[in-house]
């Protein structure tokens, strides 16, 4: 069931623009807005929080709440520094919103919250004795305790030591399902987007570039600039495969079988070892072939030594279910 | 190489302590404790401190509830103006304080504006509020200025959360900016009413009584010379300092 229709968005901010922004989100869905640093995505979170005063509708179950000011539209608002207050304690943090809001059973609701989050133990600390992680909890708590229809979350991982990352990431899918939120989370890393997200729209210069399933967005970019974004890799012409097409395609570079001997794959050619660059535990290998360069990844456990030396002619084949059609 | 620069640069700090600190030990050990001590019991003196110390408070409430909004308006906004504002607020600590008493006397001493306030029984010239405005005047910049750097030190995703969290605009400034700029809030309040305690020059030409401890230093001087003013000088030296000194260690000890 749709929950959120974001419908013919624009807002502009100096020079920058978000530009026609469309995309809805359901009831229950972790729905990833990804982009690059600048993209507008934090713009695009705020505006939806009501901290712009924008063109065009932001449907909230049917309804326009374009015009309603932030505290009438019950969103739950994280920040990647998460702005806690400091003139209060963790406790009077959660609570925050008591006063202003009706929440049915404060005391069982911040109990229950805090038990959830590991926060007991913290509850009447101040807010400068908090690690990152801490901190993050307590901000994802204060927004929980409000009872937001849609939690909306900006770069959460990105201030949190990243040997903590992983088990973050299973810990916002976990508090998702066990609150049965809605939720909208913005970030730059389509590692982190792959894992949490039901549904992806991909941001770039304030435009909405791609929306569809995670992996729909993460497999089969819909242009060259959402795949080199994504951090595809060897995107060429598709006239290269002997193929009746102008269009492009990208090929894995770890599918990439390399041999001095023929290959027995789908596509097999042969070119000219431009460069091979030993990295850590794989080597990274160019290879031109008419005037293509492709690049593969070998580990080095599978081959000693570099396989060719520079301008040696070389075999490389994939096949056709690793290509990628863009 | 780096403790010659550090001797360099306290040598020539200790120049400017000493030329700040030598006056007031002076003022305040230079002279017989018993005539300080006399001084501080008579009546005049006494009502003259109180005036000054009670007048220049409440013209630090005033601008507390009028100039707090302005500052939070400069921090948080851009408009049209903007520049000259700000520059309107800095004015007054840069024009020689007995023209700003000239300029005030011209507006609140006579005229239209005295006039209307005349019909609510208020007068400027000669009279407590006199004393305030001149007060107001001279020190608001360091109120407004004060809390301007308060609110722009805090950090205004603070404010939009709250938002989020059900808190109108007003009892976000009333539960989130103010408190989180209170430090600075409270230096430049009492920077404001320091400052007014030694207001002299916009004072005396609006009122000259009932007269404000500077008023009063100098009548006597003028009147019966050093050995009369000095004890009082003296006594509004140690309870400004007293006050000063409790504040911002009440201050620093705010969290």
């Amino acid at each position: 069931m749709e929950l959120l229709e974001v419908k013919n968005l624009s807002y502009k901010l100096g020079n920058f623009k978000l530009d026609d922004i469309n995309f809805n989100v359901n009831q229950g869905e972790y729905f990833v807005l990804l982009g690059q640093s600048g993209s507008g995505k934090t713009l695009l979170l705020e505006s939806i929080a009501g901290f712009n005063k924008v063109e065009g509708e932001i449907n909230f179950r049917g309804s326009d709440i374009s015009q309603f000011t932030p505290e009438n539209r019950d969103v739950g608002f994280v920040y990647q520094d998460f702005a806690l207050f400091p003139n209060l304690n963790v406790r009077d943090n959660i609570m925050f919103s008591k006063k202003y809001k009706q929440v049915e059973n404060p005391e069982e609701t911040l109990l229950d919250i805090s038990e959830f989050l590991g926060l007991m133990p913290l509850l009447d600390r101040r807010i400068e004795n908090l690690s990152g992680g801490e901190k993050q909890r307590v901000a994802i708590a204060r927004a929980l305790f409000s009872k937001p229809k849609i939690l909306l979350l900006d770069e959460p991982l990105s201030a949190i030591d990243p040997t903590f990352r992983n088990s973050i990431m299973k810990f916002l899918k976990d508090i998702h399902r066990r609150y049965n939120l809605t939720t909208i989370h913005v970030t730059h890393n389509f590692r982190e987007a792959s894992y949490l997200a039901d549904r992806i729209a991909i941001v770039m210069k304030g435009q909405i570039k791609q929306v569809g399933t995670a992996s729909d967005v993460l497999n089969s970019p819909s242009s060259i600039e959402v795949a080199k974004f994504l951090g595809f890799k060897n995107i060429l012409p598709v006239s290269i495969l002997k193929e009746d097409s102008e269009n492009l395609f990208s090929v894995d570079p770890n599918t990439i079988q390399i041999s001095k001997e023929q290959l027995y794959c789908d596509y097999v050619f042969k070119g000219k070892l431009e460069e091979c660059m030993g990295i850590i535990d794989h080597y990274k290998i160019f290879i031109n072939v008419e005037e293509e360069q492709f690049f593969a990844k070998i580990l080095k456990r599978d081959y000693m030594g570099c396989y060719a030396d520079r301008g040696e002619s070389i075999y490389i084949g994939f096949d056709k279910k690793d290509i990628c059609y863009l | 190489m780096r403790n010659w620069f550090v001797y360099l640069l306290a040598s020539l700090a200790c120049i400017i302590l000493l030329f700040l600190l030598i006056p007031l030990v002076k003022m305040i050990f230079g002279g017989d404790f018993s005539v300080v001590w006399e001084t501080f019991q008579q009546k005049d003196v006494l009502d003259s401190i109180y005036l000054t110390m009670r007048v220049s408070f409440m013209a630090m409430l005033f601008v507390l509830c009028t100039g707090l909004p302005l500052a939070y308006l400069i921090s948080r906004y851009d408009f049209f103006g903007k520049s000259l504002v700000e520059a309107l607020i800095d004015i007054p600590t840069m024009i020689p304080h007995t023209a700003a008493g000239i300029a005030l006397l011209l507006v609140f001493g006579r005229g239209p504006i005295a006039e209307f306030f005349v019909t609510f029984g208020i007068k400027f010239s000669d009279a407590e509020p006199g004393i305030m405005i001149a007060m107001m005047f001279l020190s608001a910049t360091y109120l407004i200025n004060g809390a301007k750097e308060g609110f722009n030190k805090v950090d205004i995703k603070l404010e939009k959360v709250a938002r989020t969290l059900g808190a109108n605009p007003l009892q976000v400034f009333l539960k989130i900016s103010i408190p989180n700029a209170k430090k600075d809030i409270i230096n430049g309040s009492l920077m404001m009413w320091g400052r007014g305690l030694g207001e002299f020059g916009a004072v005396v030409i609006l009122v000259y009584h009932p007269m404000v401890a500077p008023v009063l230093i100098y009548d006597r001087f003028t009147s019966y010379g050093l050995a009369h003013s000095a004890p009082v000088a003296a006594i509004m030296i140690m309870i400004s300092i007293m006050i000063f000194l409790s504040v911002r260690f009440l201050n620093n000890k705010l969290k």
